[in-house]
């Protein structure tokens, strides 16, 4: 354990530095103290007192193993990292600082119940495996077979998330819209493993995303399409590939290809002002940034405003980083800021497409005077599949 | 992994492995369970019982084993339990066992808990998912003629003495009982958040860790007292209960009739019975 | 299979657990003389209430007034407060004595905690936290049939014990109606039953207790929860809650806005509740929310959007205003009491 003393003086211990070498991988040592991530990190905005990235970063250098909360406060929404002179790996850094207070049992309450939720449940919510098709129940959506285009994933919270269900079943919408020949791993869907790597669970991580990679492989799975830009991430960088041809993709990826290629072709139209929120990771941590406006713009009558922070600069909903499992208080929330970005840029609907981000933009919608819809990508182009707003999602599910 | 220390306590967490509830069938025609499809995981309440031996362990050192009773099949589960912290494990497994009621089922748990060896505390999950009696803690600590607590909501050891404290429930309340040891307490489910499983121990847990099986003949139970021939209770019969997927009804008219339909509703449900 | 400590052919009379609070019997008990009361009239035999403690007179009395046709009291200076040891001994005793056919607890805690001990100890069946019982008059021996359910309420199982006396059961509170008190003239006798209790054999001691304590929404049977709907006024929801016994309960919303203690709040942050029933009035029934409703057994939903999420994951729905479907509720509910 090392020390700190009221007068400043700190004491380092030499097992606790070796410690956080090894956890760190020594990622922390080009770190020159700048601060431009604290500077950066959204915490700021809602806090009197910052959530102190760079303090962090010199206690990752010198073992000082005394984060308390802030060390749970980050949201990895990479904003600090893309910002960072010496291009140090912020988020890395922080999830294995984690990792190490997951071992001292320096946790958040809730946090463990979540873990054996996905170790038991497969998925973060305690729901049974069982119910996981519930959101196609009357859509046949079949099971995958290698001869498909692709792979839909759909994830935890677009399975079992009332709201965010509808976002799936509007992807299949779209997908059938297109003629997309695809299939689902049904109620045998695993987690994909983000949520135990994002609170700093690697080992468990490592092992969900084996187990999947050697479960696409036997299925003979190519391309994997997530609802999730969380999923994506991790099917992306975070799980072995086990064949070279393997792709994975979000779905808005999926839809512009089909945009660009004439498949995908909107003959309704959604006449509204539509900004767009990057999620963080599909925007900064996987630079997709065209997709999602290429799916928008191919949208007849909608009118595609950009919010003030976008892109690369965009401003985090608030949820990543395991925080959608921790409470939040009032006043704090960066998706607070985010409905008023969206409100200033004149934005009738924010357009986002992502569970997490939909959740919480949802929930800070009302705080704006004029009224604000939050959609999903998946969900505006749906709307304009056919002339008239015949609503796609309504008709897929036989209403 | 660390040897039990002079003072510290020998604890023994009895766990029970569940099938997932909604994936269990009866099977209609020859009135039996069907357990054959369904996933199984470990009786939730006996991780809160687990986590309570470990935070005792954390707190005054000493050693956790865990007891089960079951087909070989349980095995990972009890390895999962020595990676989260648990030190040693033992499976009563054999088909004298099968078909055990609660006096048959403790009566066994108590011949393991004498071959384990001398210890200070026995720890259950208050009651387990599938068979939901709660009865097996009580029974054990009769077989074993120790002191027992059911319900209990905290534990902690008396500094010194051979005695803990325990907080238990009572219906409306609590009370605090103080407890000579050995004894047999039963935890109540989501008194704790359990500790998630510990990597660094996997490997050890999946392939050093000792996990003792035991049959009848290394426990030496009487045949009269074990499995079926042991058990006074006989099922007469079973049957699946509706689902208990929400019924989503609505209730439409005036007010005044949504009122009288939700007060009517209200009285049953609640058995307020008219104040 | 070793046999009980009482053979078949001397047990008799169907017996029940009195618990009581040294005041006033248990709700449980009383179900469970009404429930006793019919299975003894059906098979002819006679119904017994025990009841155990100390200096228990007025009790005795008062309970004489249930339909058992006698009431056996056990008292020692040991049992004035529940024990597992000093309870099990006397217990026992008696039960060895009288030689009861069925044996019935209610499945509190304390009743749990003593017949799964006492069971054991007799070496006979026990069938816990039972949801009917029946008496099957066709044996040739009086048989007791149980009903209880497991797998999470999934699977009901009904339980027989065909040798082994006394066949004991555990009883869910709340399944049968109460007993009513009878009139003068049709009351049972009372007995006294001498046990002798070791107090070297006592192996817990009480040192406190406290009853109705802080809030616990986790431990409530019943809730009455509000959300943004609500607009700031739990007056109607408390009003509702006093008179079901209900506890308040509150969405995220509620909580944010600071219309309620943050202890109230329901949902993956919140508590997981499980109560009998939940009132859920304006809440719009995110998953965040959901999650901590789950496992109530039944949900009422009140809320005006009939988009909102919440009616998927309700019993009853009810597309209005809560602020005017709550004032005759209310109304309904006072004018039956």
């Amino acid at each position: 354990m090392s020390a700190q003393y009221d007068d400043g003086t700190i004491l380092l211990d030499d097992a606790t530095l070796e410690r956080f070498h090894r956890a760190t991988g020594g990622e922390a040592w080009p770190c020159y103290q700048c601060g431009t991530c604290t500077a950066t990190c959204p915490w700021g905005r809602v806090r009197q007192e910052p959530l102190l990235v760079r303090t962090l970063m010199r206690n990752a250098q010198l073992g000082i193993d005394e984060d308390g909360e802030s060390l749970w406060l980050c949201t990895s929404c990479g904003i600090c990292e893309d910002r960072c002179p010496r291009g140090v790996p912020i988020v890395r850094i922080l999830r294995a600082l984690r990792s190490l207070a997951w071992k001292d049992r320096r946790i958040p309450e809730g946090l463990p119940s979540v873990l054996w939720a996905v170790h038991r449940d497969g998925n973060p919510y305690s729901l049974p495996p069982c119910e996981r098709t519930r959101w196609a129940d009357d859509l046949e959506v079949k099971e995958f077979e290698p001869t498909d285009e692709m792979l839909l994933y759909l994830g935890c919270t677009a399975s079992y998330d009332r709201r965010i269900q509808k976002v799936a079943r509007s992807v299949v919408g779209g997908l059938r819209a297109a003629g997309v020949q695809f299939g689902t791993l049904g109620a045998s869907e695993p987690c994909c493993g983000e949520t135990a790597l994002a609170m700093g669970q690697t080992a468990f991580a490592a092992e969900i995303a084996e187990a999947n990679a050697k479960l696409f492989a036997a299925r003979g799975v190519k391309t994997v399409v997530t609802i999730s830009p969380h999923c994506f991430d991790m099917f992306q960088n975070h799980t072995p590939r086990l064949d070279e041809g393997f792709e994975a993709l979000h779905y808005t990826q999926f839809l512009a290809r089909l945009v660009s290629a004439g498949r995908l072709v909107c003959r309704g139209s959604f006449p509204r002002r539509v900004a767009f929120h990057d999620p963080c990771y599909l925007g900064r941590r996987n630079g997709e940034y065209d997709a999602p406006r290429t799916v928008l713009e191919s949208i007849p009558g909608a009118e595609i405003v950009e919010l003030e922070e976008s892109r690369a600069g965009a401003l985090c909903c608030g949820a990543g980083g395991g925080r959608m499992f921790l409470e939040t208080p009032v006043g704090e929330r960066f998706s607070d800021l985010r409905v008023r970005q969206a409100a200033n840029a004149g934005a009738e609907v924010l357009a986002t497409a992502c569970p997490f981000c939909i959740t919480c933009l949802e929930e800070s919608a009302p705080q704006v005077d004029q009224p604000l819809k939050v959609m999903d990508v998946a969900e505006i182009a749906a709307r304009a599949l056919e002339p008239e707003g015949a609503d796609v999602e309504a008709t897929a599910s036989g209403r | 992994m660390n040897p039990a220390s002079n003072n510290g306590l020998r604890t023994i967490v009895c766990l029970k492995v569940v099938p997932r509830p909604e994936e269990v069938r009866v099977d209609a025609e020859t009135m039996t369970l069907d357990r054959a499809g369904a996933q199984s995981f470990i009786n939730p309440p006996d991780l809160n019982a687990l986590e309570t031996a470990l935070k005792l362990k954390d707190a005054c050192g000493g050693e956790v084993s865990i007891l089960s009773m079951g087909p070989p099949f349980f095995e990972p589960y009890l390895r999962l339990a020595l990676a989260v912290g648990a030190d040693r494990a033992f499976l009563l497994s054999d088909r004298a066992f099968g078909g055990a009621d609660t006096l048959a089922t403790t009566y066994t748990l108590a011949k393991g808990v004498e071959k384990i060896g001398a210890f200070d505390l026995v720890l259950c999950g208050e009651e387990s998912l599938d068979g939901a009696t709660a009865q097996v803690p009580p029974g054990l600590a009769e077989w074993l003629d120790v002191a027992q607590v059911t319900c209990a909501l905290e534990i902690e050891k008396v500094p010194g003495k051979r005695e803990m404290r325990v907080q238990r429930e009572l219906k409306g309340g609590s009370e605090t009982l103080s407890v000579d040891l050995p004894a047999v307490v039963s935890v109540k489910a989501n008194v704790n958040e359990p500790r998630f499983i510990d990597y660094d121990r996997m490997e050890w847990a999946l392939q050093e860790a000792p996990v003792g099986v035991w049959g009848a003949g290394d426990l030496a139970t009487d045949p009269e007292l074990t499995g079926l021939a042991g058990s006074p209770t006989t099922v007469a019969g079973v049957r699946q209960v509706a689902t208990p997927d929400r019924r989503r009804k609505h209730l439409s008219g005036s007010a005044g009739e949504i009122a009288r339909a939700l007060a009517d509703l209200l009285r049953t449900q609640t058995g307020s019975r008219g104040g | 299979m070793a046999a009980s400590l009482i053979r078949p052919e001397e047990a008799q009379r169907i017996w029940v657990w009195l618990e009581h609070d040294g005041t006033s019997l248990e709700g449980v008990s009383l179900e469970l003389l009404a429930k006793g009361r019919e299975l003894a009239d059906r098979s002819g035999e006679g119904l017994v209430g025990l009841l155990m403690g100390h200096e228990l007179d007025s009790l005795a009395d008062e309970a004489l007034g249930y339909g058992a046709d006698e009431i056996v009291v056990a008292e020692d200076p040991l049992l004035e407060v529940y024990t597992t040891d000093a309870w099990c001994d006397a217990a026992a005793q008696v039960v060895l004595e009288k030689k009861p056919n069925i044996l019935l607890f209610g499945a509190t805690p304390d009743g749990r905690d003593l017949a799964g001990r006492l069971a054991v100890r007799l070496r006979t069946g026990l069938t816990a936290d039972c949801t009917d019982l029946e008496i099957k008059t066709d044996e040739p021996a009086l048989m007791l049939a149980a009903e209880v359910t497991g797998f999470g309420g999934g699977v009901a199982a009904i339980i027989a014990c065909k040798e082994n006396r006394p066949q004991m059961a555990t009883v869910r509170p709340g399944v049968f109606r109460p007993a009513l008190r009878r009139s003068h003239g049709e009351e049972g006798v009372q007995s006294r039953c001498p046990v002798r209790i070791d107090p070297g054999r006592v192996r817990t001691r009480v040192l406190e207790r406290r009853i109705g304590e802080a809030v616990d929404i986790t431990k409530a049977e019943a809730l009455v929860v509000g959300g943004r709907g609500v607009k700031g006024d739990f007056g109607l929801l408390e009003t509702l809650a006093g008179l079901l016994g209900a506890e308040l309960g509150a969405s995220r919303v509620a909580v944010d806005e600071g219309w309620i203690e943050k202890d109230r709040m329901i949902g993956q942050t919140g508590s997981v509740t499980r109560p009998k029933v939940a009132i859920v009035c304006g809440v719009s029934g995110a998953m965040q929310f959901t999650v901590g409703i789950m496992e109530a057994d039944t949900v009422v939903a009140i809320n005006s959007d009939p988009e909102a999420p919440i009616f998927e994951s309700a019993d009853y729905c009810v597309v209005d205003d809560l602020f005017s479907i709550l004032p005759p509720l209310i109304r309904e509910l006072e004018n039956s009491r």
